[in-house]
């Protein structure tokens, strides 16, 4: 009986597949990835979650392929918190961020900062760097020692952002920022280091910096 | 309100004649061009003699037309229009496609309820269309792909969408925070009442999409009682907003939705000013407010703010705005800058196979993509928001991530595009920062009361300070009308 109901079983699949087969595995998938990543989401809590909110401009696990809107994903949760607190604030002005870091709580802030500190950083492959400008900007980081205060592969520490692989365009507009004064930073270093480059040095950094690898070997 | 009285017998006197201005505009009704062609000639003379225009209007968008157009309406010739663009339109823009086709890049339907844009749009002479959505839509989740006939939906549960519907009745349009349940239901994000819901793990990612659509942010940072303000807008029936057939997303205009804003610029003439970007508003307290404009100073009795919330905090206020109105303005939530592209194809080749050309992706890079040709289908047009940060900045590689995404849902024609725009309201230009607004909880409790009452002469406006639909279109236009009326009326008191 078993046997029979299985095998009835099989010709009403070959007949179904053969008149929906395309329809019925494109289902099957669907059904496939929906258990996927709902499993993933839940895997950091129930939904909805804060980071929903944040998705559209940073990107899945926090990784924009947008050159204007960062990356988020393996940043210091140090580093995150207190730009959330100095948007909050006002003393970072970004007209998108601050309202919207003003209305997220202590607790919100914690735990966003600690989720995309958690996020594995990826290479940008969605920049595709100018040869010279790269070579160039590489020159300037090596003078500039960015790796004293962004570590030893620019992957960011403690209050210090990630910048490998970072989108190209932010790259370039947070260096124009810091040159013009129109953002600060609590040591007053990167105003320095910025005010003497020239925007052509900004723009090979920005090159140098998005192209860099986040798995350096 | 705080006012000096007339300076001078001259003054005096033109207030008369504005009074009457006034007084035609009340009793009037539609015949408001009665301002006699003498006493017209008279204002316009007395403006340019001490320089101080009745009305300035700032910005040109659906709103601030719609003001300068009643003022027009009523006699009232002393006033301007400032824009900081060099187009007018504001949210709402038309991308030029060629051959006299074009497909909207931002604010573009209307729907039941939306009356005011409906008349605007009857009195421009600029025809309507219903929203193609006739055949299934493709649901598409990495290897995954669906298609279903949703009937003109969205496909949401409309259980859940009858009890918002049912809890929106308490929640007025124009003033959420006066409702009976506001403690309650302000605590709440929309994504903490679904929780309670129990909706299932294959519907979530639908309210996700439709909530950040709508409501420019997932249900989780999206307030409840703000949410549900928004269903009060459409007669308290959850599908008269987030749906497409007798929805909010079922009527396009003819043309574009820029064209009401390009054809009620036209009558304006040199009382508007394109790329002229006010940067400082002062006086506002006094008799006459001073703006200071890329294009020097403007002085006037009114001034019609007629721009974002969010836009305001880059206009220096002198002296400082009272702090509520300063609050609701830090506040403002401005983190929905959408990007919406059009894909432009020889035909709408999908309709043949049954397709209505819609697309909705789970989790993808697409959040929807419908059919935005023109009313006879003349030319294919694939339009969509997109979710930003997935899809790489650079048009091109943008064009080509979309065009294999639609492949998918549509088949291999989709490779062959004639045409890709690209709209990045968050980057385009400095003048909208955002699209809708992502209400958080507790805002409207904190804030609301700071929405509407004038500064001393300054008179707010936009589609975010509507009683209906604000946010809308229909919102903006129902500003412009209240905007003027609120100007002619001080102006006649004084």
């Amino acid at each position: 009986m078993k046997k029979k109901l299985l095998l009835v079983t099989g010709v009403v699949l070959v007949v179904l597949l053969a008149l929906f087969g395309r329809d019925l595995l494109g289902l099957y998938r669907l059904q496939d990835y929906l258990d996927t990543t709902t499993q993933a989401y839940e895997a950091e809590g129930p939904w909805p979650q804060t980071a929903d909110a944040c998705l559209a401009c940073h990107g899945k696990q926090g990784s924009s392929l947008h050159q204007r809107y960062p990356s988020l994903a393996g940043q210091p949760a140090d580093y995150l918190k207190t730009q959330l607190h100095t948007f909050a604030s006002g003393q970072r002005m970004n007209p998108n961020m601050q309202p919207l870091a003003m209305s997220l709580t202590e607790k919100q802030i914690f735990e966003l900062s600690d989720y995309y500190a958690r996020q594995p950083a990826l290479d940008n492959h969605g920049f595709d760097p100018d040869p010279a400008l790269r070579a160039q900007g590489g020159k300037l980081a090596a003078a500039g020692a960015c790796m004293a205060c962004h570590g030893e592969h620019l992957l960011g520490q403690g209050p210090f952002p990630r910048l490998a692989g970072q989108g190209a365009d932010y790259l370039l507009a947070q260096l124009d920022a810091f040159a013009e004064g129109r953002r600060t930073d609590p040591s007053g270093s990167m105003q320095a280091i910025s005010a003497t480059l020239s925007p052509a040095d900004r723009k090979a950094l920005a090159h140098y910096l998005a192209s860099l690898a986040t798995a350096p070997k | 309100m705080a006012e000096k009285p007339p300076s001078n017998s001259f003054d005096l006197k033109r207030r008369q004649l504005l009074k009457f201005a006034g007084a035609t505009a009340a009793v009037g009704g539609l015949g408001l061009h009665a301002l006699p062609a003498s006493a017209e000639g008279t204002a316009r003379v007395r403006d340019s003699d001490d320089g101080v225009l009745d009305v300035a209007i700032i910005g040109a968008g659906m709103a601030g037309l719609t003001a300068a157009r009643d003022l027009h309406n009523a006699g009232c010739q002393s006033f301007v229009v400032l824009e900081a663009r060099n187009r007018v339109g504001g949210r709402v823009l038309n991308h030029d496609l060629g051959g006299g086709q074009i497909s909207e890049a931002g604010g573009q339907w209307i729907g039941p309820g939306q009356t005011a844009v409906a008349d605007l749009a009857r009195e421009l002479q600029i025809d309507t269309f219903p929203t193609y959505y006739q055949g299934k839509t493709v649901v598409l989740g990495g290897e995954g792909r669906l298609e279903v006939d949703l009937h003109g939906t969205f496909g949401t549960d409309e259980r859940i969408g009858a009890k918002l519907s049912e809890l929106s009745k308490v929640v007025p349009s124009g003033a959420p925070w006066t409702s009976s349940r506001v403690a309650e239901l302000d605590k709440l994000s929309v994504g903490e009442w679904l929780a309670r819901q129990g909706i299932k793990p294959e519907d979530r990612s639908g309210w996700d999409t439709s909530l950040t659509l709508t409501g420019g942010v997932p249900p989780a940072r999206m307030g409840l009682l703000h949410f549900l303000s928004m269903i009060n807008s459409a007669s308290c029936d959850y599908m008269k907003l987030d749906s497409i057939k007798d929805s909010a997303q079922g009527t396009r205009f003819v043309g574009g939705s820029q064209l009401l804003c390009t054809r009620m610029a036209e009558a304006l003439g040199d009382k508007l000013r394109l790329a002229c970007p006010v940067r400082e508003i002062a006086d506002w307290d006094r008799e006459v407010v001073r703006l200071v404009t890329d294009q020097g100073e403007v002085r006037a009795r009114r001034v019609i703010v007629a721009i974002h919330p969010a836009l305001c905090n880059q206009v220096r206020f002198q002296p400082a705005l009272p702090e509520g109105r300063a609050a609701l303005q830090r506040a403002w939530p401005a983190h929905s800058p959408a990007r919406k592209t059009a894909m432009v194809y020889k035909r709408p080749f999908w309709r043949d196979k049954g397709l209505n050309g819609h697309t909705v992706e789970v989790k993808g890079q697409v959040l929807w993509a419908w059919d935005n040709s023109p009313p006879n289908g003349e030319i294919g047009v694939i339009n969509a928001f997109i979710v930003n940060a997935m899809v790489p900045s650079e048009p091109a590689a943008a064009q080509r991530v979309l065009a294999q995404i639609y492949a998918r849902s549509l088949g291999d024609e989709a490779l062959n595009p004639i045409g890709y725009h690209d709209h990045d309201w968050g980057q385009a230009d400095p003048w909208s920062i955002t699209c809708v607004s992502a209400i958080p909880p507790g805002f409207w409790s904190q804030h609301g009361e700071s929405l509407r009452p004038a500064c001393g002469n300054l008179i707010w406006s936009g589609t975010e300070t509507a009683e209906i639909w604000a946010g809308y279109m229909d919102g903006a236009v129902r500003s412009g009308h209240q905007g003027a009326l609120q100007a002619l009326a001080s102006l006649r008191q004084a």
